[in-house]
């Protein structure tokens, strides 16, 4: 049973980022309350025994309107929690009062000062940080808590310390460093030198170390696991089951694992789909999601990393997507987004305490 | 677990005393943040809420 899923309000995005991995975001192909309320039939039961979450993600959520989203929230109970990942253009007062109204929990897109948010533009390929910030000013005007996701795509020395102390300034709780990863329809080069990648995560250690009252989602991770291997526990941490981590596409398509091959096919794996929820309950896609190929090859994958790979303990196996789109096969092993996000980010904070 | 695969975990553990300070630091600023467990309200217990799942696999790989 999944702990969350990724639901997909429209595909559509007012921005037309140059990094974004989503190969529908011109179109604004909507999602029918008949797909959320085939979600809804099994979280609803979910939810008795835990806690859940809807993630709201496109496309932009919020270009989907309010009043849209808000019959796709209807079929779901109480008790499951909604959250929204928006590039904030679109927020206003009125999207702060529909946040507080259904209790959605909000996270941002941004990539730090203006300047780092020259890949972050409009259709009309204008910068689009002016009105990022005047909706992040706004969800802060009207003292709701967010989270942040940030990308950064030339990680380097110098430049941790500045975005730490932005992401300060902004106000957020919660702070999520996304490294660019090539994948989806971005084909962009994401390689780079492991000296320049270990600096940026060990300077970020140092900023965050110096103020640690944001949540950096990297540097938690790298230290429960250091936590974990001092105390000798670090056997106890991976999880003995993958989530499955469903995203439920616009109409209604499922695929597990990795959002980001929701829209794409390839003559192997045909759509990466396991199932429709208009058709197949999305309990019983769930049951033994092995049975697709792709799936079994990156079960095998997880393996040969396990196998091969020292940083395993710490990972618990490339991304399928990363694999996807860096090797064209799910069984492949390290990718440059390992390098990138795992396996630099643990010598940056080991760098860090060695004053390297 | 043979001595190449276990390389990371044991200058980890060569690396205990460096580490410890900083382990502290973790441990204070999440009692700061008030990320106990059963709180709520917060964007920082919203991300516990992933973070704390068994679901070592997708730390890194939800929604952007």
């Amino acid at each position: 049973m999944p702990s969350y899923v990724v639901m997909q309000p429209t595909t559509l995005c007012n921005l037309d980022c140059s990094y974004c991995y989503l190969p529908l975001r011109a179109s604004d192909r909507r999602m029918s309350p008949r797909v959320a309320e085939a979600v809804a039939g099994d979280v609803n039961r979910w939810v008795t025994g835990q806690r859940f979450s809807v993630v709201w993600h496109g496309g932009e959520p919020m270009a989907a309107g309010r009043e849209h989203l808000a019959r796709l929230m209807a079929p779901f109970a109480p008790e499951v929690e909604h959250h929204v990942q928006t590039n904030a253009t679109l927020i206003d007062d009125a999207w702060c009062d529909f946040f507080r109204s259904h209790q959605v929990r909000v996270s941002v897109s941004v990539d730090g000062p203006e300047q780092h948010n020259r890949f972050r533009i409009t259709r009309g390929g204008l910068a689009g940080y002016q009105r990022i910030i005047r909706g992040i000013t706004t969800l802060r005007h009207h003292g709701l808590p967010f989270a942040a996701l940030c990308v950064v795509s030339e990680p380097g020395p110098g430049v941790a310390k500045d975005l730490y102390a932005y992401f300060l300034d902004l106000g957020c709780e919660v702070l999520g460093i996304n490294i660019e990863e090539r994948e989806g329809v971005n084909r962009r080069d994401n390689r780079h030198s492991a000296d320049d990648v270990r600096a940026f995560w060990s300077e970020l250690t140092s900023a965050w170390r110096d103020d640690p009252s944001i949540h950096v989602r990297e540097i938690e991770w790298s230290l429960r696991y250091v936590a974990a291997v001092l105390d000798r526990t670090d056997g106890d941490l991976l999880p003995r089951r993958l989530d499955p981590i469903p995203t439920i596409g616009y109409d209604g398509s499922v695929v597990l694992l990795s959002p980001e091959l929701a829209g794409f096919t390839h003559d192997r794996y045909g759509d990466f789909a396991s199932g429709n929820v208009l058709t197949t309950p999305l309990a019983a896609m769930l049951r033994d999601p092995a049975t697709l190929p792709w799936i079994s090859e990156f079960v095998q994958g997880v393996e040969n990393c396990r196998a091969t790979c020292p940083y395993f303990g710490f990972c618990g196996g490339g991304h399928a997507a990363n694999r996807y789109f860096e090797h064209g096969r799910f069984d492949g092993t390290e990718t440059e987004h390992c390098r990138n996000s795992k396996i630099n980010l643990l010598e940056g904070v080991l760098d860090h305490v060695r004053g390297a | 677990m043979s001595e190449e695969l276990d390389r990371v975990a044991a200058r980890i553990r060569d690396a205990h005393a460096e580490l410890t300070p900083l382990l502290k630091v973790a441990h204070d600023a999440r009692i700061g943040r008030a990320e106990a467990p059963g709180a709520d309200g917060s964007a920082v217990c919203a991300w516990n809420h992933f973070e704390n799942i068994p679901t070592f696999f997708n730390w890194n790989n939800r929604p952007r």
